[in-house]
């Protein structure tokens, strides 16, 4: 058995040099040993891991990966659509660009993953059966592996509004929106903080409407309509901001008090200086979204051995404690250290799921129609 | 003889006109057939004015069409009436004027995603304008003036950009009206605001309509300033038609988009320009 | 006299424009380069607490602007070249030749200035998907080629209509080759035409973002590309400043070798034209 699958890796190994891309395509891991894999590792010598935030920091964070085993890992810029877009385009190809690609959670409801990645990862990684493959209610029946557990929130400006009076539930936001109008900002497009505020404004106006189901109808939709009679009865006391970044330079200037936001993205500005470490983050008793990524191996990667060696590693209880200590996300191996969160560990009761698609993405179209072109 | 020579002349023009024609004819094409069904990237390929009607039906298309249409009109009329007055000024060279057409042409050079970081460093709430006015005690608190609902900053970064331009385009054109001509028209008495409006407006309309034209397309097109510093409530055309290809991957959506604004880019550059004939015209006999 | 001193005036006060056009918008951007990373500049701080060039060094090792870089540097110069290959025949043409429809000929070639940058990018993008091309150096190398055609081919008619068709002849008479015609005649007056085409095609394709945003998406980066990520979704100032330093010194540079350029030019429109 041993010897059979050496000769193959031997043959697949000969193949390689002569086809790359058909041989990767066919390639089936489960019939080989880790340390073969391992061993095949070596030989491919690197990883381009697609990655749509962030790449500056992780080209940094993988550095010890890079020491450890030798094998190069290259991070291309990119964004969260372009980089999802190439994996589909190039999946007609027969040796792709990407070897690993992270994508957020809700995303993998828009494709079969078994179709698309390497795996089941749950049964090649060694310690496969302990990690997530499921996230913001999207289950990747193992072919997607989480390694980034993030949350949403709201940042504050300890220097001009105090703890104790954050507002806590729906009245208490209310209240504090008319006492301080101006002084809270959110963004609807270029990224999920602002979407995950409006979902929980619907999960509170209309608590009737039930979140965990994806179907879009006119009926529900028509249901919206309080939440949105809500906003456009304040619409003088909170600002639309242009991104999730755009909320937390603003934030740290000192424009705002409050502003949606995200756990890590705070945790990560910080770290590089941008933000400064007075600006603060809760998660209010009404609940915000958390969600994170998760990564595949493409069926055409060039370097899949290297993929699932570096994919082994990231999720691993070492690395993932230092993720949370380097960005403060919350780790997706049961037995890392979850201490340097930027949130007490009581607060991630108020942690919500994201509303199923495609009804999560249609509130934020209709936000857009019914709210921000009424403004 | 002749023919032979048409068919010099043909090949002549084929690597440089006839690439152009080939691909920004399919460019043309694919916005199309895109808008009306064709060319699907994934699931079904074939005619609906499906796309059209659901676009056409939601207010965000319009809001973004009379959008772009305001920001394109208002910043190339404020950028030629800026120009007009510097252009006559530089008309006759005097000491420091090679130094002041450069200095007002500098922002020729800055690109224009530079441009809108620089713009908004000094606007955004803690940037230098309201540093200083809190400093020297005018306001209590900086005003907010980043992203402004009106697409004030939008067009004020177009018109920081697009003004040398047609600064370039009107010296040039005034410069080469001769003194005789103006010479002339002061000795039968006109007063220097009818020489304007009676000899140089009209000798330069040719160069103020090709300004118009070039500013407004531009604008009308513009997705980096709207994208750093337009208001947040709505998108200019290109950045819809960005986002619906980019989040949905809705090529169809984009097209719907992309034929409305070359649409927008034509006959308002169209109208524009001969409104502007019609003006000097109207003009010239009062 | 008078007007003199109205002219001083006028210039002393654009100079007080300049100042708010110019300067302090510079001055805010190299301030923002050199805050230092261990201390961020927040409200209500009216100067950055701690300076160094840590920023420089960062985003020199840690972001992708090397590659950007790279990028922009190689793809500028093949379009600039290439551009002006495919432009000189129809420039010729144009020139040189007298024929019916010269004056659509001359419209139709500033076709991909009328049509907005982002339509012919997106489409563009879908046109190659469809086809099943994914090479994106050459993808944008083409676009770009024909976003600034038109510029290649108005400068170079201007300069080929400029050669003296008597010299020409005179050459012919006198027995001189080809190339000691072309030496002789056409480059004197295509010379200056020819560099101010290369440097204006570079200097756009340097600046171009809409092709190279989406054609080059997702890893494609040029600098106006890694511009634009710290400006929008990864807004950091402090790199974003960076960048904008790095794009626009060597495009003041180049302007200034144009701006002499077309001085030099100048005497030869002058005598052509005599």
């Amino acid at each position: 058995m041993r010897i059979r699958s050496l000769s193959l890796t031997a043959a697949a190994a000969a193949l390689c040099l002569s086809l790359p891309s058909v041989a990767n395509a066919q390639q089936d891991f489960s019939d080989m040993s880790w340390d073969e894999i391992v061993a095949q590792a070596q030989e491919e010598g690197e990883v381009v891991w697609y990655v749509w935030y962030f790449q500056p920091a992780y080209r940094e964070f993988v550095q010890p990966f890079t020491e450890a085993t030798g094998i190069e890992v290259i991070i291309p810029e990119g964004t969260h659509d372009g980089n999802f877009e190439k994996m589909l385009a190039e999946s007609g190809r027969d040796a792709g660009d990407i070897d690993v690609i992270a994508l957020g959670g809700s995303r993998h409801a828009l494709f079969d993953q078994s179709e698309y990645y390497h795996g089941p990862l749950s049964e090649i990684l060694p310690g496969g059966d302990q990690l997530t493959y499921e996230l913001e209610g999207v289950d990747t029946n193992g072919y997607g592996v989480a390694f980034w557990g993030n949350q949403t929130g709201l940042a504050y400006n300890p220097r001009l509004v105090d703890f104790e009076d954050l507002p806590q539930t729906l009245p208490e936001l209310e209240a504090w929106m008319e006492e301080n109008p101006q002084w809270f900002g959110f963004n609807y497009e270029n990224g999920g903080s602002g979407p995950s505020f409006v979902q929980s404004m619907v999960r509170n106006i209309m608590p009737e409407i039930d979140t965990t189901d994806g179907e879009v109808s006119e009926e529900r939709l028509a249901s919206l309509a309080p939440v949105w009679d809500w906003f456009l009865d304040r619409s003088d006391q909170f600002v639309i901001t242009a991104s999730n970044a755009d909320s937390l330079t603003r934030v740290n200037d000192g424009e705002f008090a409050v502003v949606a936001a995200w756990e890590d993205h705070l945790a990560s500005l910080q770290a590089q200086g941008e933000v400064g470490d007075h600006i603060a983050f809760y998660i209010p008793e009404w609940g915000h979204n958390g969600g994170g990524n998760l990564n595949g191996i493409p069926l055409n990667a060039q370097h899949p051995a290297a993929a699932l060696v570096f994919l082994d590693w990231l999720t691993s209880a070492e690395t993932q404690t230092a993720l949370n200590q380097r960005f403060g996300v919350a780790p997706m191996h049961p037995d890392a250290d979850d201490s340097a969160a930027l949130v007490p560990n009581e607060m991630r009761a108020y942690s919500r799921v994201w509303t199923a698609q495609p009804f999560g993405d249609e509130i934020r179209n209709q936000f857009i129609e019914n709210v921000a072109l009424e403004m | 003889m002749r023919l032979r020579r048409a068919g010099l002349i043909l090949l002549l023009l084929l690597p440089g006109l006839g690439l152009i024609l080939v691909l920004i004819g399919s460019v043309i094409v694919m916005a199309f057939g895109q808008s009306v069904g064709y060319f699907a990237l994934t699931g079904e390929s074939g005619f609906s004015w499906e796309h059209w009607r659901e676009q056409l039906d939601g207010r965000l298309l319009w809001r973004s069409f009379q959008y772009s249409a305001y920001i394109a009109t208002t910043s190339s009329i404020l950028s030629v009436l800026l120009a007009y007055p510097i252009a006559m000024w530089l008309r006759r060279p005097f000491r420091g004027s090679l130094f002041a057409g450069a200095l007002l042409k500098a922002p020729l050079l800055v690109p224009g995603l530079v441009a809108a970081f620089l713009f908004i460093n000094v606007i955004s709430f803690h940037g230098f304008f309201n540093e200083l006015m809190v400093w020297l005690g005018i306001i209590d608190r900086p005003i907010r003036m980043q992203n402004d609902r009106n697409g004030y900053g939008v067009i004020f970064l177009q018109v920081w950009k697009n003004m040398p331009f047609a600064l370039l385009l009107l010296t040039g054109s005034v410069q080469a009206i001769s003194d005789d001509v103006l010479n002339a028209a002061r000795d039968m008495g006109a007063g220097s605001i009818a020489r304007f409006r009676k000899v140089i407006l009209p000798l330069t309309v040719p160069a103020m309509q090709a300004a118009l034209v070039i500013i407004f397309i531009g604008a009308a097109g513009d997705f980096s300033f709207q994208a750093v510093a337009g208001p947040t409530q709505v998108n200019s055309m290109a950045q819809l038609m960005v986002r619906l290809k980019g989040e949905f991957g809705g090529y169809h959506e984009a097209g719907v988009v992309a034929v409305l604004l070359m649409a927008l880019a034509l006959f308002g550059s169209v109208a524009l320009a001969g409104l502007t004939r019609f003006a000097v015209r109207a003009g010239m006999k009062v | 006299m008078r007007a003199g001193t109205i002219n001083r005036i006028l210039i002393v006060v654009l100079i007080g424009v300049c100042v708010l056009w110019l300067v302090i918008p510079f001055a805010m951007a190299i301030l923002w380069s050199i805050v230092d990373p261990s201390q961020a500049w927040s409200y209500p701080d009216l100067f950055p607490a701690r300076v160094s060039f840590q920023r420089w060094v960062d985003v020199w090792q840690n972001t992708a602007l090397k590659d950007a870089l790279v990028n922009s540097y190689t793809l500028a110069p093949s379009v600039a070249i290439t551009t002006l290959l495919l432009a000189t025949p129809t420039a010729y043409a144009i020139g040189r030749f007298e024929f019916p429809g010269k004056t659509a000929v001359q419209v139709l070639s500033l076709l991909p200035l009328v049509v907005p940058g982002f339509v012919i990018a997106v489409f563009m993008a879908s046109l190659l998907l469809n086809l099943g091309l994914y090479n994106r150096f050459a993808s944008i190398m083409l676009g770009h080629c024909v976003l600034f055609l038109p510029y290649a081919i108005r400068i170079l008619s201007v300069s080929f209509g400029l050669v003296r068709q008597d010299l020409i002849d005179a050459a012919r008479d006198l027995g001189a080759s080809p190339w000691a015609r072309f030496h002789a005649v056409y480059w004197p007056a295509l010379k200056p035409g020819v560099l101010a085409a290369l440097i204006i095609v570079f200097i756009q394709s340097i600046e171009e973002f809409a092709l190279a945003f989406i054609l080059g998406s997702p890893d494609f980066t040029t600098v106006p590309t890694i511009l634009y990520s710290f400006l929008g979704f990864n807004f950091v100032r402090s790199n974003a400043a960076v960048v904008s330093l790095i794009l626009v010194v060597p495009n003041v540079a180049l302007m200034l070798v144009l701006e002499r350029l077309l001085k030099s030019a100048n005497p030869a429109m002058v005598s052509g034209k005599g």
